[in-house]
């Protein structure tokens, strides 16, 4: 009996925190239209968010390309089939690999970072602060990085993608000898703009906007003390990664039919 | 604290890097630079049998690509598989008696529609039907076809 | 109406907190509270911690909301404000945070800057002399271009107090001004936060526990205890108190009403069952 309210709790509590967080998203969202005239502080965002995990972005990239190129090569060259190398990664870096691990990376380096930040103003009552100065802390620091979120994640899911590509090339042609030309051709009247490119794309914005929500509102709902703040980074890392995952199932479902 | 010109600049080159990325993924990864079609014409063609082929495949004369499928549908009244291209603009100047077949591409390659010049002095223009088609090959039946022929001849043996 | 009337008229009490109860969970942090603050003075909160002296101030600043009550400030009821008003009537109080909250990822001077920029649209020069001028008011003039990490513990409050001043607010609300800070930096907030009243005359709320840096500079005194209040008076009037509480707690008693032992029970019993399992 007891482990049953306690199971009724658990679902209680967590729809109930779903809806805290939808109305949430809904405040930052309308709070967000005021930055079209100070567009300065979702650069600085995009700064902290984007171009600060861009490295991270840029060398996983590489290595997953390299790794996809040396796997992809001896499965297919058992089917003889080692010429369409250069569509199995790009295929593999387009739909999956790129907007996934884009968005993995994007949670432990960018969402850690926006959790604990967000979480230690308000324990630092810099939010309470801005607050008393008539200032709105959705307005002026929720809603700039939750757009920054939304706007480097495609654009690092794109270079995750491309620099995967290359890296399959480096080791595919540079490496096992598969022909440059085949490599590219097969590749690109395989990948298709519309379905393959284009759902990429979206997988990774859907994947920023839900990354990036659950960040800054773990921080922004954090106990405001040096332990609350470590376990909503925590959490940051755990749910988002979980949320990308499940997505990821639900949107390739949808998508690829 | 990082200047703010600095930190501008980075975020410019952070976005037009991630913006050549989504480029190179259209034009140089994906087929968006082979996909385009300019100014097209609607060309129709009626098949029994399209096999597997999807819209946006290409559309080719002689080998080479002169447009895309841009729908497929059912015609209700003959059981036909009605398939509508898209021809480039460049290339008005197709005789209208212009037969279509759809070909694979290498043994199990994509399907594509491959289209043979005739010698009308009419050309193909906008709404135009080709009259002339040939299915797909289906593989399946053509082993039945085979396996059939080659019992029949066998047993024709026999007797 | 005419009740709010004359409460702006007397021009005595700048904000007005009347029966006010408020409670978190099952626990009640205000009982039924009742003071005011008059205009143009310093007036000190002070109590023991815990006691809901910073729940007082947010209700003030309409952070939070009582469950009932009033609480009028100059004239105006804040609990009832919808949020466009109620940021308004912030943009005219400021408030001290205990550890200043200045913003981490700004220097000194676009801290200061950060309320004017936000709510005004000043031309650079202009908005450069107001920042100055309000850092040479705390006599930091010279520390402009430090980053808040830079700054000692009573730097970074006067810091925060120019920031606090700087949309010219009719009152200031100190939250524990003096916690943390060593005698000199204690020295300067205190005189501070008296040359800021009777310059520009600002109406000042401090809330403290330090009995003897507020009473040095305060004109009246509220002490608070369980939600309620158990003194009041001048500075030393609350010294010169017969109640047992004002008296424990001016005097820094250590056992008194507010008892020294955490109620428990028995000593011997809670021994000797340590013996008989």
């Amino acid at each position: 009996m007891n482990s049953l309210r306690r199971l009724g709790r658990i679902v209680i509590d967590s729809v109930e925190g779903l809806g805290r967080a939808s109305l949430f998203f809904l405040e930052v969202m309308s709070g967000s239209r005021k930055l079209f005239r100070r567009f300065e502080l979702v650069v600085q965002q995009v700064f902290a968010v984007g171009v600060l995990t861009l490295l991270i972005i840029l060398v996983s990239g590489l290595f997953v390309g390299m790794v996809l190129g040396l796997q992809g090569y001896n499965t297919l060259v058992k089917f003889g089939a080692a010429d369409s190398l250069g569509l199995l990664v790009a295929l593999s870096l387009v739909r999956e690999l790129g907007p996934v691990v884009t968005a993995l990376l994007f949670a432990g380096r960018a969402g850690s970072a926006l959790t604990a930040e967000i979480g230690l103003m308000k324990a630092t009552e810099q939010l309470a602060g801005m607050e008393m100065m008539a200032v709105n802390p959705i307005e002026r620091v929720i809603a700039p990085r939750l757009i920054a979120g939304i706007i480097a994640m495609p654009l690092l899911a794109a270079l995750f993608s491309a620099v995967g590509v290359l890296g399959g090339q480096l080791i595919g042609v540079g490496l096992l000898g598969v022909d440059s030309g085949v490599f590219w051709s097969q590749m690109q009247s395989g990948v298709s703009f519309h379905e393959d490119v284009l759902n990429g794309v979206i997988k990774s914005v859907v994947f920023g906007v839900v990354v990036t929500w659950i960040a800054v509102f773990q921080g922004y709902e954090s106990v405001p003390t040096s332990e609350g703040v470590s376990r909503a980074t925590n959490r940051t890392v755990v749910y988002s990664s979980l949320a990308v995952l499940a997505l990821d199932f639900v949107m390739t479902a949808l998508m690829f039919k | 604290m990082i200047q703010r010109r600095q930190l501008e600049l980075w975020v410019g080159v952070f976005v037009a890097a991630g913006l050549l990325a989504l480029a190179m993924l259209a034009f140089r990864v994906g087929n968006l630079a082979a996909g385009g079609v300019n100014n097209p014409y609607m060309v129709q063609a009626e098949f029994n049998d399209i096999g597997g082929l999807k819209v946006r495949a290409p559309v080719t004369l002689a080998g080479v690509r002169i447009g895309r499928v841009s729908a497929i549908s059912l015609d209700p009244s003959d059981f036909e598989a009605k398939v509508t291209m898209e021809l480039d603009g460049r290339y008005k100047t197709i005789p209208s008696d212009s037969s279509a077949s759809i070909l694979t591409s290498g043994l199990l390659g994509e399907q594509y529609i491959g289209l043979d010049p005739g010698g009308s002095s009419h050309y193909l223009k906008n709404g135009s039907t080709i009259q002339v088609t040939q299915s797909a090959i289906v593989l399946e039946k053509v082993i039945s076809q085979f396996l059939f022929n080659f019992a029949s001849k066998s047993g024709s043996h026999s007797k | 109406m005419s009740d709010a009337k004359t409460e702006r008229g007397t021009g005595e009490a700048l904000v007005e907190i009347r029966n006010v109860h408020f409670a978190r969970g099952n626990r009640t942090i205000l009982d039924n509270l009742s003071l005011t603050v008059a205009r143009g003075k310093v007036t000190a909160i002070m109590g023991g911690s815990g006691c809901g002296k910073t729940t007082l101030l947010n209700l003030i600043g309409g952070r939070l909301r009582p469950e009932s009550g009033q609480v009028l400030v100059d004239g105006v009821s804040v609990p009832v404000l919808r949020t466009r008003d109620l940021f308004e009537l912030r943009k005219r109080m400021g408030m001290l945070f205990q550890n200043g909250a200045l913003l981490t990822d700004l220097d000194v001077f676009e801290n200061v800057a950060f309320p004017i920029r936000e709510h005004k649209r000043l031309p650079e020069p202009i908005l450069r002399n107001v920042v100055l001028m309000k850092l040479e008011t705390v006599g930091l003039r010279g520390a402009c271009n430090l980053m808040p990490a830079e700054l000692s513990g009573g730097m970074a409050r006067r810091v925060a107090l120019a920031r606090t001043i700087a949309l010219e607010p009719m009152m200031v609300m100190y939250d524990e001004p003096f916690t943390g800070l060593d005698p000199i930096s204690k020295g300067v907030i205190a005189k501070l936060i008296r040359e800021l009243n009777t310059s520009l005359g600002i109406t000042s709320i401090l809330v403290s526990h330090d009995v003897a840096d507020t009473c040095a500079i305060s004109d009246y005194a509220y002490l608070l205890g369980n939600g309620r209040v158990i003194g009041e008076g001048t500075p030393r009037e609350m010294q010169e108190s017969s109640v047992a509480e004002v008296r424990q707690f001016m005097g820094g008693l250590p056992d008194g009403p507010v008892p020294y032992r955490y109620p428990a029970p028995d000593y011997l019993d809670d021994l000797l069952q340590g013996v008989r399992t």
